[in-house]
């Protein structure tokens, strides 16, 4: 048995320890690799930047725990821009499974650093069932779709939310998600109330969402953890997504050496069946 | 009495099933059986609570409380009742979906199924066109006044979805100028495969590296 014949025999649990140790080395020794801007990023934080200070943005957290690593450092990369410019933040989720318990804990930890008051600078409206009358509803009238906010409190008590009554009130609508949610806040809410949006989608779904990007139905768009590297690059606020990427090039290496390895040793043994017919 | 910090033991509990989950990577064992279990209990335990509270609670009873106290004590009494009679009708509706665990009258079931489908039809169908179809549709027209590297890559986009919309033609035998353009259609599909691969493969190393960052910064705090 040659070199390529045992490197196709190669047990994948060897494979796997490589992954872990090339991600992990990284985050003990960063390497601090270059990340560019793409465009679409770029585009995307113009365009809340480009918005009039204490304007009402709505934020959403549609989903769930199991894509944080993605999307939870986008959350956190924008609202670090909006506090920052002392925006009006209104935040919801579609998801029931972490979304709601996500939005509370990134928005606790968020208003505590920029000194942010509940109810005055922002509003958790929380989760909602049944997402497609939750963003028609939201078109007519919030408080109809939520009567009260996470908690519980009346939105008619809530002093931010005397002025929003509707989309017409907001000013631009950020999406967070990680399933096809964005696709309804594209076609419902965009598209019937003209309203701006911009999205941080995960790595799975964004080739989809440049084409919005392309037709001018999204003003920007974040792809996966990268996405989100971008977007703390560009707000100077350095996290866990910029800190991944490190792992996430040296693991791409070690993939694509992988692929390259793995065809020729498949190519080399499809050879030596082919001669020895 | 003894304080317990329950972040604290919440983030073990979150340590020890994540080992446990990624156990099953050497092979199959008790310890990944386990949290396999747990989570799916949990899952259908929130879910169940969740959707009491948020639903049934929230957008039914309540609801359904509160217009027929208004309509007891204050004006606009039709108004209210009108709302207590289709909260009334929407839950109904609800009900008789259990019906399909009735052999003898499950039929009843297709009554709601049908108002959800048609419901849910007609807004999908105006949606769809008027925000995806159409505007895709008006992207791939080519802006002349552009300048020479966008008319390229404007033409690109148009002859990347003319031929991919004539490779899913399917009326004729691909032969000819047919196949030839439905050849192109398949380069530019393979093309979108590869991007998605590579975005996929970003997106799962980026759950291994999230996971990864939460066992040594929060839960080891080995990393600050």
């Amino acid at each position: 048995m040659n070199f390529w014949e045992k490197l196709g025999k190669l047990d994948r649990r060897l494979v796997y320890s490589m992954v872990a140790v090339t991600v992990i080395i990284p985050l003990f020794v960063p390497l601090n690799l270059p990340i560019d801007i793409t465009p679409e990023a770029r585009e995307l934080y113009n365009s809340v930047e480009a918005l009039p200070d204490s304007s009402v943005v709505l934020l959403t957290f549609d989903y769930y725990a199991s894509t944080v690593a993605e999307t939870e450092p986008m959350s956190i990369a924008v609202l670090n821009q909006l506090f920052r410019k002392n925006m009006k933040v209104i935040t919801m989720t579609t998801i029931p499974l972490g979304g709601p318990t996500i939005a509370q804990n990134v928005m606790k930890m968020m208003a505590a650093k920029y000194g942010k008051k509940y109810g005055i600078d922002y509003v958790n409206l929380g989760y909602k069932a049944n997402y497609t009358a939750v963003l028609k509803g939201m078109g007519v009238s919030i408080a109809s779709i939520y009567p009260t906010d996470q908690n519980g409190t009346p939105l008619s008590q809530l002093p931010l939310m005397q002025h929003v009554k509707n989309y017409g009130d907001i000013s631009y609508i950020f999406v967070v998600a990680d399933n096809a949610i964005l696709d309804y806040w594209i076609s419902i809410v965009n598209a019937q109330y003209q309203i701006p949006i911009g999205a941080g989608t995960t790595a799975v779904m964004a080739p989809k969402y440049y084409s919005y990007v392309q037709s001018g139905q999204m003003t920007g768009l974040l792809g996966g953890m990268k996405g989100a590297a971008e977007y703390e690059l560009l707000v100077h606020a350095k996290g866990k997504a910029v800190l991944g990427m490190n792992s996430q090039s040296m693991v791409h290496l070690l993939i694509i050496a992988f692929v390259i390895l793995g065809n020729v040793a498949l190519f080399t043994s499809r050879r030596k069946v082919h001669a020895n017919v | 009495m003894p304080m317990f910090n329950w972040t604290i033991i919440g983030t073990w509990v979150a340590g020890f099933f994540t080992l446990s989950l990624f156990s099953f990577l050497y092979k199959d064992n008790p310890f990944y059986r386990f949290a396999e279990h747990v989570f799916a209990g949990l899952s259908a335990g929130y879910y169940i609570g969740l959707i009491y509270h948020s639903v049934i609670l929230a957008q039914l009873v309540q609801p359904i409380e509160e217009h027929w106290a208004a309509a007891a004590t204050g004006p606009d009494v039709g108004h209210h009742i009108m709302k207590v009679a289709f909260l009334l009708f929407a839950g109904f509706m609800g009900v008789l979906m259990f019906a399909r665990f009735f052999p003898k009258v499950s039929w009843i079931s297709r009554y709601p199924l049908a108002f959800v489908m048609g419901n849910t039809a007609g807004i999908e169908l105006m949606s769809r066109l008027h925000g995806m179809v159409l505007p895709q549709m008006r992207a791939t027209f080519v802006d002349l006044n552009a300048s020479f590297g966008n008319v390229v890559l404007n033409l690109i986009i148009l002859v990347g979805v003319l031929t991919t919309l004539i490779y899913f033609y399917f009326s004729k035998e691909h032969k000819g100028v047919l196949g030839v353009t439905a050849r192109v259609g398949i380069w530019f599909i393979m093309i979108a495969f590869g991007a998605h691969f590579g975005y996929t493969v970003m997106a799962r190393v980026s759950l291994l590296i999230g996971q990864v960052n939460f066992i040594f910064i929060d839960w080891l705090k080995i990393i600050s």
